[in-house]
């Protein structure tokens, strides 16, 4: 039976790839926690005080979350 | 015990009566079921066989599709009427809401699986009549686990953004056990098998009933607390 | 500390590739190509270490509430979900060859997948709910409700590809394998549970310091 070294190395080569990627991610995402000063700049997991992504409003105005009172059909 | 049993089935009655009212989710999941029916026929094609060997899958799928637009709507109800804070400021053990929640749900389920039972057999020309008690055991089975972590992660998602998106992908990947087990032993059942063949399938989803039943109980305070 | 930890993962993945290109022999039947095994096997093995894991501290957190538990949760599932797509991705490669498809629903690889998508879903509700002790809340129920469906897909998919066919696929375990090739699959296993807590424990800092940022 042929050896197939191709597909051996492949999924070497691939677990490789996926294993440094991660590391990366968390050795990238240290760096900005380590020096906030930094610039910061847009990447994947990043956070970003200056830019907040969520769109809602983050302060709670009670402790119970309520939908919009926009979106809320009209009481019968 | 006996107040636990009492605040469940107020919970449950005061659903059915909603509903009754209302009839909007009962005569929506039927007309939704009947176009499930008219999709699948399109997808399949008229090829009798080829649709004779996928019903027992199908069957399951509009279950599914159905339960999925029938359950993410549990708590949607006590939402759009500003009943949730009410919900979570319910004294006491807050599972028998979800016990209450899950009787309806289950009701609901099998009404509509009842249905498209019917028009199944009406539009493919099936002779369920020996085989509808096995069947009904199979259905009753599988629809108590899909119902019993479908009403849990529709309280979870009920208060998260995206809401409708989240809870399907939440619920089909856990459900994908009980999908093959139902799928199998309904095929077999159709087929005019005894029970006994497939009691392997029955067991184990009398199993994922327990144990989903079980931590539903058991964690329902947890996701009611915010 | 952690650094120790990750030095001495490093040198175990390193001691793992002598022992599955070396010292393991090749295989009779498979060929070479069986050294895949060596990534796809202890992948696998650590999965349901980290799934496990996240087990015990989802229920940890709902009964202490304590948020080292919840971070301990969260990164295990994070580095679970790495080592299941690592799994998916070197069985899919290993198949190829072997069976002569990318892709067959057989028990192992249809289990990890059903895996795959549900701790996904859980990385999913953690980015999706804004405030972080309900998103601990919900994610750790989601935690116990999928580490308690894993034994359900074990045998559900199980039963779905033997009862009815022979089962012609190749099941590697280890089983009734030479001593050396067990060996090397521990060794490999030992490299990737010391990677795993290298990452693990990384990670959870990382969420101790964003959350002491915010």
């Amino acid at each position: 039976m042929a050896d197939n070294w191709g597909f051996v190395l492949a999924a070497y080569g691939l677990a490789a790839v996926m294993l440094l990627s991660y590391w990366r991610f968390l050795a990238r995402r240290e760096r900005t926690h380590t020096h906030p000063a930094r610039p910061q700049r847009a990447g994947p997991g990043v956070s970003e005080p200056l830019a907040p992504t969520v769109s809602e409003p983050l302060a709670p105005t009670s402790g119970h979350p309520r939908s919009k009172p926009a979106s809320r059909p009209p009481l019968q | 015990m006996l107040t636990f049993a009492r605040r469940a089935f107020i919970v449950l009655w005061k659903d059915l009566l909603v509903e009754r009212r209302s009839k909007e989710t009962l005569n929506a999941l039927f007309f939704f079921a009947l176009l499930l029916l008219f999709l699948f026929q399109f997808a399949v094609g008229p090829d009798r066989e080829r649709l004779a060997g996928t019903l027992p899958g199908l069957l399951w799928l509009g279950f599914i599709l159905s339960g999925l637009l029938g359950l993410g709507r549990t708590f949607v109800v006590e939402r759009e009427n500003d009943c949730w804070e009410a919900l979570l400021l319910a004294p006491g053990d807050k599972s028998a809401i979800y016990v209450g929640k899950l009787a309806g749900n289950l009701l609901l389920m099998l009404v509509v699986e009842a249905i498209l039972v019917v028009l199944f057999g009406f539009f493919f020309n099936l002779d369920l009549g020996g085989v509808l008690p096995a069947l009904a055991v199979v259905i009753v089975l599988g629809t108590v686990a899909f119902a019993a972590v479908g009403t849990l992660f529709a309280a979870m998602t009920a208060q998260v953004r995206a809401r409708e998106l989240l809870f399907p992908v939440l619920l089909l990947p856990v459900q994908a056990p009980v999908l093959l087990a139902t799928v199998k032993a309904t095929e077999a059942v159709l087929l005019g098998e005894p029970l006994g063949s497939v009691a392997h399938w029955l067991k184990l989803l009398a199993a994922a009933d327990v144990v989903y039943v079980a931590v539903g109980v058991l964690t329902f305070d947890f996701v009611l607390e915010g | 500390m952690i650094r120790v930890v990750g030095g001495l993962a490093l040198a175990a993945l390193a001691a793992g590739l002598v022992m599955a290109f070396g010292v393991a022999p090749r295989e009779t039947t498979q060929g070479n190509v069986q050294r895949i095994m060596y990534l796809h096997v202890p992948s696998v093995w650590v999965a349901y270490l980290a799934f496990a894991v996240v087990l015990v501290a989802s229920i940890t957190y709902l009964v202490r509430r304590l948020e080292a538990a919840d971070r301990l949760a969260h990164a295990s599932a994070e580095v679970g979900v790495l080592f299941t797509g690592l799994t998916i991705a070197t069985g899919s490669i290993w198949g190829k060859p072997t069976w002569g498809t990318w892709w067959t629903w057989d028990a192992r690889l249809t289990s990890v997948s059903i895996l795959f998508v549900m701790y996904l879903g859980y990385l999913l509700l953690r980015g999706m709910v804004e405030d972080r002790e309900r998103g601990a809340r919900y994610a750790a129920v989601l935690g116990i409700v999928a580490a308690f469906n894993i034994p359900l897909v074990h045998f559900s998919v199980y039963w779905w590809r033997t009862l009815h066919q022979p089962p012609s696929l190749m099941k590697p375990g280890p089983g009734t394998m030479p001593g050396v090739i067990v060996a090397a699959l521990l060794v490999n296993f030992a490299a990737f549970s010391l990677l795993y807590l290298y990452f693990v424990a990384k990670r959870a800092c990382l969420l101790r310091r964003e959350a002491e940022a915010a």
